[in-house]
């Protein structure tokens, strides 16, 4: 009795030591040290992650992918601390979120960004020419019978449309906060939903929000037939992709991390971000596989 | 069945595509799943042992120690890891502590349960055979408690396992990291069999905990096979 | 910590957040009516198959396989399921979703521990009934039903506790109730707000808790000596 047991205590302790030496630690590629890729919690934010780590792979980088971190609450203090080596960034709200002031001005929001996080040690690279704003969207008939085609245009009804979007827009001044300075907007109600994903545009379809925050990048606008608003006062400011990297990283691989991402930067337009968003929300398609025909069709794999 | 059907048009509904190119992924998270458990349920148990044999002792301890882990057990998972969050941050530790707090109330009262129900004839054999009360409840009363205390090993496992998706939110999740992205996919079909994939998978390692651990305490307990009728 | 306790003080005393639809009383009151309206169809659709299968001695296998099977499926998995399914059938987001799932969620508890409840009546006083000359029914209505009924009072208030625990995850399906500060409170990393839901989520569950308590002791039948505690219980 004694012996069956203490057999069955025995494979049962080896089976434990098996697993445990499964779980494989990331290894170092032989030019230097691993790099950790994280990204804010929404697919357009994770594709470019992927972009950036299947380029690095490509060029024989050694990469580890930790996407969907979470809002840039989360994955900015883990970028600063070391827990992330390399974040896509927008380069508007993310120099807005560090405290600075943004402008419509793509190479002053950025060289601003670059200067303030500099100081936290984040290298931030060339920005791409693809654009991700913030964008006020309602319905195709809610525009025709409120008679919408700008943002300022739903002043006349404050306090009867409900708005819907990310549970962080409150908080934000690009989103409601600006909304309410910038424009004078009141809504009848706002809803948590999620960060311009399938949450927020189920919800403006089934009209439980008749106004939705969205991403001007984002395919299923123009997939849904919703109408854009125009950001007539200038409340959004440039929101350009960026990579950015931890200075160590940069000067652990002398020049090679900065050539690959920004080459990636250079070929990224706000069409083809489109593109790509809608082939993942809409067509369904794997984002691993997108990311890789994208890198391909451009040379960068 | 026929409306999703409908709706996908192109797509077949489940992605195998997905599950192939995936399947680095999916070891990670299996193997995330089965560590958080592992160690919750193992860390649970030596907790409740020690609490059990308080409670054995000292009969007046039983009332507030099932009391005190009743409530933690009554407390959502997802407040208790909300209450964790401030002190212990997004770690290991937090998920571990909430999914170990769970274990607690089973596993003692199943415990307690299993070594009160030896029959009280079998103790007075083995103290009247020379037994010291410690060598008579490691060889005699654990061993006969087994039964009773593996069956609640056997929903404390099932019942952690299930909790594990949740630390989806704190950043870890096993399977549930699968179910937390389809969540924000569900459009897609990636979506979907992305939800369905990290379901399946942990009723699968659930069910098969549960089985694994029926078959230890029949291997275990030779003396409580059932005779073959003559 | 102290400071942090404060802060937390000082969210409850904020009148801002106890007025308008994210306010303590509108999510607490949608916890509860959500909780109370699953828990309830549920128990409308569990308790009578129960008790009649029980009465009858049959289907006592899928009485104990249909919670085993049930507590494998994480109540995470089932909020997330009922999503796509919800709103493939045109029920939309938030309200419907977390209802079925709650409603599906709850239904194993209450059916197998109201099946065990009266399938454990002690046979000595059905028989004594059948001897005194009760009709079948009435066997039913005034022993079995009795005596079952604080074991059947223990389900309801395990599926209660159970459903207001995975109404905090429906917060994740644009639903509201009290998990929005902890889902929105994450999301916004404000610990306060994560703190402050997770305590208003505890102090609803343990208080439902206890007057499930309460109301169990109450209506135990006196003599009977049954102990509602053997009720084996699922956690979300």
């Amino acid at each position: 009795m004694r012996k069956s047991r203490n057999r069955a205590i025995g494979a049962t302790v080896l089976a434990i030591a098996l697993l445990a030496s499964a779980c494989s630690s990331g290894g170092d590629s032989t030019d230097g040290p691993t790099i950790v890729i994280g990204s804010a919690n929404f697919s357009e934010a994770a594709l470019v992650a992927e972009i950036y780590a299947q380029a690095l792979e490509a060029d024989g980088i050694s990469v580890e992918r930790k996407l969907n971190t979470g809002s840039r609450e989360i994955y900015a203090p883990a970028l600063e601390a070391g827990e992330l080596d390399l974040v896509p960034e927008y380069v508007g709200t993310a120099l807005t979120f560090l405290g600075g002031t943004a402008s419509g001005d793509t190479d002053a929001t950025a060289e601003a960004l670059a200067e303030t996080w500099g100081a936290n040690g984040i290298a931030v690279l060339d920005p791409a020419p693809a654009q991700d704003k913030n964008g006020i969207v309602v319905r195709a008939d809610t525009a025709a019978d409120l008679g919408l085609t700008k943002t300022s245009d739903l002043a006349a009804h404050n306090g009867t449309l409900v708005f819907g979007g990310p549970p962080e827009c409150p908080e934000r001044e690009f989103c409601l906060i600006g909304l309410t300075d910038v424009y004078g907007l009141q809504f009848a109600e706002f809803k948590p939903l999620d960060v311009g994903g399938p949450l927020t545009v189920a919800a403006l379809e089934g009209d439980e929000i008749q106004v939705a925050l969205l991403f001007t990048s984002d395919g299923v606008i123009s997939a849904k037939g919703f109408v854009l608003l125009e950001d007539d006062l200038g409340l959004q400011p440039a929101e350009n992709l960026v990579p950015a990297v931890r200075q160590e990283i940069i000067d652990a691989y002398g020049g090679a991390v900065e050539r690959v991402l920004n080459a990636v930067s250079a070929k990224l337009t706000t069409d083809q971000l489109s593109l790509m968003n809608k082939q993942i929300g809409i067509d369904g398609l794997d984002p691993d596989t997108v990311a890789s025909d994208w890198l391909e069709a451009n040379g960068l794999k | 069945m026929m409306l999703l059907l409908a709706q996908v048009e192109s797509q077949p509904f489940f992605r195998w595509d997905w599950v192939f190119r995936n399947l680095d992924d999916i070891w990670d998270r299996t193997v995330e799943h089965v560590m958080l458990t592992l160690i919750a349920v193992t860390v649970g148990f030596v907790i409740s042992l020690g609490l059990s044999l308080v409670a054995i002792r000292w009969r007046r301890a039983y009332s507030p120690i099932t009391w005190a882990t009743g409530i933690m057990y009554t407390i959502p998972s997802l407040a208790l890891f909300a209450f964790l969050l401030p002190i212990t941050g997004l770690s290991v530790l937090t998920a571990e502590i909430g999914l170990v707090s769970y274990t607690l109330l089973i596993l003692i009262r199943n415990i307690v349960a299993g070594v009160d129900g030896v029959p009280p004839d079998v103790l007075e054999s083995a103290t009247g055979m020379g037994y010291t009360a410690r060598r008579r409840f490691l060889e005699i009363e654990l061993p006969l408690a087994l039964p009773v205390i593996i069956a609640g090993i056997r929903i404390a496992s099932v019942t952690v396992i299930g909790l594990v998706t949740v630390t989806a939110l704190i950043g870890f999740g096993g399977y549930g990291f699968f179910i937390l992205r389809g969540l924000g996919l569900f459009y897609s079909s990636i979506g979907t069999t992305q939800i369905i994939v990290g379901t399946v998978l942990s009723v699968t390692l659930a069910v098969s905990v549960d089985l694994g651990l029926a078959a230890t305490e029949r291997a275990l307990t030779p003396w409580a096979r059932k005779k073959v009728p003559a | 910590m102290i400071e942090f306790l404060g802060e937390v003080a000082a969210w409850f005393t904020d009148p801002a957040n106890w007025t308008g639809i994210n306010g303590i009383p509108n999510r607490m009151w949608e916890h509860i009516q959500m909780s109370a309206a699953a828990t309830t169809a549920a128990a409308l659709v569990a308790i009578p198959p129960a008790v009649y299968l029980a009465h009858h001695r049959r289907g006592g296998v899928l009485a104990v396989a249909s919670v085993n099977v049930a507590r494998a499926v994480p109540s995470f998995a089932i909020v997330a399921v009922f999503l796509p399914i919800s709103i493939r059938l045109g029920l939309g987001l938030g309200f419907w979703p977390t209802f079925l799932a709650l409603f599906f969620l709850a239904v194993p508890p209450i059916f197998t521990n109201s099946y065990t409840g009266v399938a454990g009546v002690d046979p000595a006083l059905t028989e004594a009934a059948r001897g005194m000359g009760m009709t079948d029914g009435q066997v039913l209505r005034r022993i079995e039903v009795p005596v079952a009924s604080p074991l059947i009072i223990a389900a309801l208030r395990v599926a209660t506790v159970q459903v207001i625990a995975t109404a905090t995850l429906a917060a994740l399906v644009a639903w509201g109730g009290l998990g929005r500060y902890i889902i929105d409170g994450f999301a916004t990393q404000d610990s306060v707000e994560v703190f402050a839901g997770g305590l208003l989520v505890a102090a609803l569950a343990l208080a439902t808790d206890a007057v499930f308590s309460i109301v169990e002791r109450r209506i135990t039948p006196r003599g009977t000596g049954t102990a509602a505690d053997d009720v084996t219980r699922v956690a979300a």
